[in-house]
């Protein structure tokens, strides 16, 4: 990214979490598509149940997630680096391509497990007393912590839509 | 069936790298937040007070050599704080007040410095002291006018400033020993006010017993 926008998306503690790194794992959710043409034999070979690539793609989720790393992708170049590289291909192409995988009871379990997870998040830096990341104010620690809760809601919803509602219905 | 082989060594490898990714992010499970992993990083670091040119609120100037051959007992404030500043100046005149009195002046020496400096003239200091009980002697409240110096200080002792809008700072806050020799040689937790005041009569009694 630009590093003139990179500076603006990381100012605010929200903006860098909710939409900078999410933005970087739909980067590599859409290039996915180019690496399953250029090597399918890859990731048939690999990821075939999806379960491979979904386990990346939560390793990388979690790393993000910790108060400690988001600093540290500001202080340290190395780690910033590793942000832009991870984000899109250790996390976003495995996505899309592990997600078409997936057995119905695989997706309901990354739903649940996904709500909790944002659910959790939500908690820590909502009710977090203490600063957990000292290039933010605190203010914006619970701007974060209310985003990680629509987050949370939002899949949520979409996963009890998923089990009331049958597409089939209004096609 | 020779996919679900494949598969299987592909969980194994992920979660491999999983396991270093994070035991190296988290120096080892050790710290998850970037205040534990400064404060790990300090004292391992130990720092040397710089020179600086201390202004407290008697109006007097001196180096922090002042304090040569005693323990300092640090606190970063601004007067203006009204959230934790105050609690971490409370917490701080509780460790005093659990010093035996024939350390205090002799063997160390309670110190508070602003990190707002145009705010807090001597005369502010002066002011806000009385609120803890500080005697301006054994327990200074100081400014460090030279921002150059400041700044100086505050990043070899990892303490994050961040001004906003309103004139606030929003910063990190923790309890600093500095031995005699101007080296810093522990960062307390300012909530654990027990945990601390027993450490720091600890390092003084073993100080006096050599």
């Amino acid at each position: 990214m630009l590093p003139p926008v990179a500076n603006l998306a990381e100012s605010v503690m929200a903006i860098h979490m909710h939409m900078q790194m999410t933005m970087f794992i739909v980067v590599g959710v859409l290039m996915a598509s180019y690496f399953q043409k250029r090597f399918p034999g890859f990731f048939e070979k690999w990821n075939s149940n999806g379960v491979p690539g979904i386990l990346l793609f939560m390793v990388i989720l979690g790393y993000w997630l910790l108060p400690r790393t988001m600093h540290e992708a500001l202080s340290i170049p190395a780690v910033e680096l590793f942000k832009f590289i991870s984000l899109p291909f250790l996390a976003g192409v495995p996505l899309r391509d592990s997600w078409g995988k997936l057995s119905g009871l695989g997706k309901n379990i990354m739903y649940i497990l996904l709500s909790i997870i944002f659910g959790f998040m939500a908690w820590l830096y909502i009710a977090s007393p203490v600063q957990l990341c000292n290039n933010y104010l605190i203010i914006e620690q619970k701007t974060l912590g209310w985003g990680f809760v629509f987050l949370a809601v939002s899949i949520l919803i979409y996963f009890i839509s998923t089990l009331v509602i049958d597409p089939s219905d209004y096609e | 069936m020779k996919n679900k082989q494949y598969n299987s060594i592909a969980i194994l490898v992920v979660l491999l790298f999983g396991a270093i990714l994070f035991f190296i992010g988290t120096d080892g499970f050790s710290a998850y937040t970037v205040e534990t992993a400064r404060v790990n990083k300090l004292m391992e670091d130990n720092p040397v007070f710089p020179e600086v040119t201390l202004e407290d609120s008697k109006e007097r100037v001196y180096s922090f050599s002042e304090f040569e051959g005693k323990y300092v007992m640090l606190t970063f404030i601004y007067t203006a704080c009204s959230d934790v500043c105050p609690q971490l100046e409370f917490n701080l005149a509780e460790v005093y007040k659990k010093i035996p009195q024939k350390y205090i002046g002799e063997d160390i020496v309670f110190l508070s410095i602003s990190f707002d400096p145009k705010n807090d003239d001597p005369a502010t200091l002066e002011k806000y002291r009385y609120y803890f009980d500080s005697d301006g002697e054994t327990w200074r409240m100081a400014r460090i006018s030279g921002q150059k110096e400041l700044d100086g200080l505050l990043k070899e002792f990892g303490v994050t400033v961040i001004p906003d809008e309103n004139g606030n700072f929003q910063h990190n806050s923790a309890f600093y020993l500095v031995d005699p020799n101007g080296i810093l040689i522990e960062v307390m937790d300012f909530e654990e006010i027990e945990i601390a005041a027993d450490k720091v009569n600890t390092i003084l009694d073993s100080k006096v017993r050599e």
